[in-house]
């Protein structure tokens, strides 16, 4: 993937190494790092950078005066404003200028990351953008979840789903998601690893019996609680969005197809030592 | 479950499919369950959450289906279930549970529904519910479409 150039506007050297380092290992590339007004609008005009990381106190102007001349020779400028002040004043004069987000310092490499790239999605794609602003988010908290409600540690991977169909034999819960972005998650696994897991959640025995009615609401109740707190993660980190979940659905049986021909989706993989545990996250195009 | 809140899904039904050239759908049964659908074939699954929250399916079998999905595509014939086909299942269903919406946002309900889930097989059963959910039959020039409707009070 193409690299995605960035400029650094900020008058204080630590906050510019801050912000270069947070972006190291990512797909953004620092192309150009400004410490006044005058500076930033001509190495704008020399790198063209896609999206601009503006601070509010510049020695020569401040970060909304220095964001009017940078769109006065580029109105498409894509800016985000790092200030150590967020208020509704300087929101308002700011979103007046056309500064497009607001961060307050200290900012988090997360937060950071996922607001350039939401301001970047025309350059970077939607693929990108769902995979770093959301499912990261998605499969962290399912990992965690898994701890806390299970007590079980595991590995892992999220991949882009290439396939149009999911294959389930065992349990399925199917969570809606309402807002913006539209979509659904699915957490699924095998019959063994839904026992096993139930078992563990509800503090059984492995040989305790357990019936197939409280095995399936132990785990439909562990997807809509990841999904849950996954969404009001995100939901904290853009303070914009407004994601909500619909009441879980649950398929249970064998050789289910879960097709999804309309979404953009994606496979987290939990790897663990009951079993795998899957989840499917899933947006709809064009959004 | 109040028969009030289950209206505006039979009535979304009867109005969009005559708009996608089908003749008026006739309701045929309605039985209130709490043991879990069993698929027919295809099932899709619209969940919807805000002023009233649940989940409502649309299950049926793959002959149904593909009937569905061919009158949809002006007549176009539909050999196997193919992804065009789902793909067409799925949007009847969005446009059936948005139209939901709609009319129960005429009886002061705000909801806001998913992207469908359509899932294929024959063997396996759908839970919506942990109460009782309304299960209603129709009927589509001799294909049946059951709706199933839980609304979490």
């Amino acid at each position: 993937m193409e690299k995605v150039k960035v400029m650094v506007v900020d008058d204080s050297r630590i906050s510019r190494m801050m912000v270069s380092s947070m972006l190291a290992k990512t797909n953004f590339e620092v192309c150009a790092m400004a410490e006044n007004s005058a500076e930033a609008v001509a190495l704008y005009a020399k790198t063209k950078p896609d999206v601009v990381t503006m601070d509010m106190n510049l020695p020569d102007a401040d970060g909304i005066e220095c964001t009017r001349r940078i769109h006065a020779i580029d109105p498409k400028a894509k800016i985000v404003m790092i200030s150590a002040m967020k208020d509704a004043k300087l929101i308002m004069q700011g979103r007046m200028a056309g500064i497009g987000s607001f961060l307050q310092k200290p900012v988090s490499t997360n937060e950071l990351i996922d607001t350039l790239m939401i301001m970047c999605n025309e350059n970077v794609g939607a693929v990108a953008v769902y995979r770093e602003s959301y499912v990261t988010t998605f499969a962290k908290v399912l990992q965690q979840s898994l701890v806390s409600i299970f007590g079980i540690q595991s590995e892992i991977e999220i991949a882009q789903n290439e396939e149009s169909v999911l294959h389930v034999d065992g349990v399925a819960a199917v969570i809606g998601i309402v807002g913006e972005p539209k979509g659904r998650v699915a957490v699924y696994m095998d019959s063994e690893t839904m026992y096993s897991l139930s078992k563990a959640m509800l503090g059984m025995d492995p040989q305790d019996d357990l019936s197939a009615d409280e095995a399936e609401a132990a785990i439909e109740e562990a997807g809509n609680i990841i999904t849950g707190r996954a969404v009001s993660r995100i939901n904290d980190v853009f303070k914009d969005k407004e994601m909500r979940i619909t009441p879980p659905g649950t398929v249970i049986g064998s050789d289910i197809i879960l097709s999804n021909p309309e979404l953009i989706s994606f496979n987290v993989v939990a790897k663990t030592s009951y079993g795998n545990v899957y989840m499917n996250v899933g947006f709809a195009r064009g959004v | 479950m109040d028969v009030k809140l289950v209206n505006p899904f039979i009535d979304a039904f009867t109005t969009v499919l005559p708009q996608m050239g089908f003749p008026t759908p006739q309701r045929t049964g309605m039985t209130v369950n709490d043991q879990n659908a069993k698929s027919q074939g295809v099932a899709v699954i619209v969940g919807f959450t805000k002023e009233i929250r649940g989940n409502v399916v649309y299950n049926m079998s793959e002959d149904t289906a593909k009937f569905i999905a061919s009158t949809m595509m002006m007549g176009m014939p539909v050999e196997s279930f193919d992804e065009m086909a789902q793909s067409a299942i799925s949007e009847m269903s969005n446009m059936l549970t948005a139209n939901a919406a709609t009319n129960l946002t005429a009886l002061g309900l705000e909801v806001d529904i998913s992207t469908p889930s359509l899932t294929v097989g024959t063997d396996f059963q759908i839970k919506i519910s942990n109460e009782q959910y309304l299960c209603v039959v129709m009927d589509v020039s001799g294909h049946q479409v059951e709706i199933d409707i839980a609304v979490q009070q």
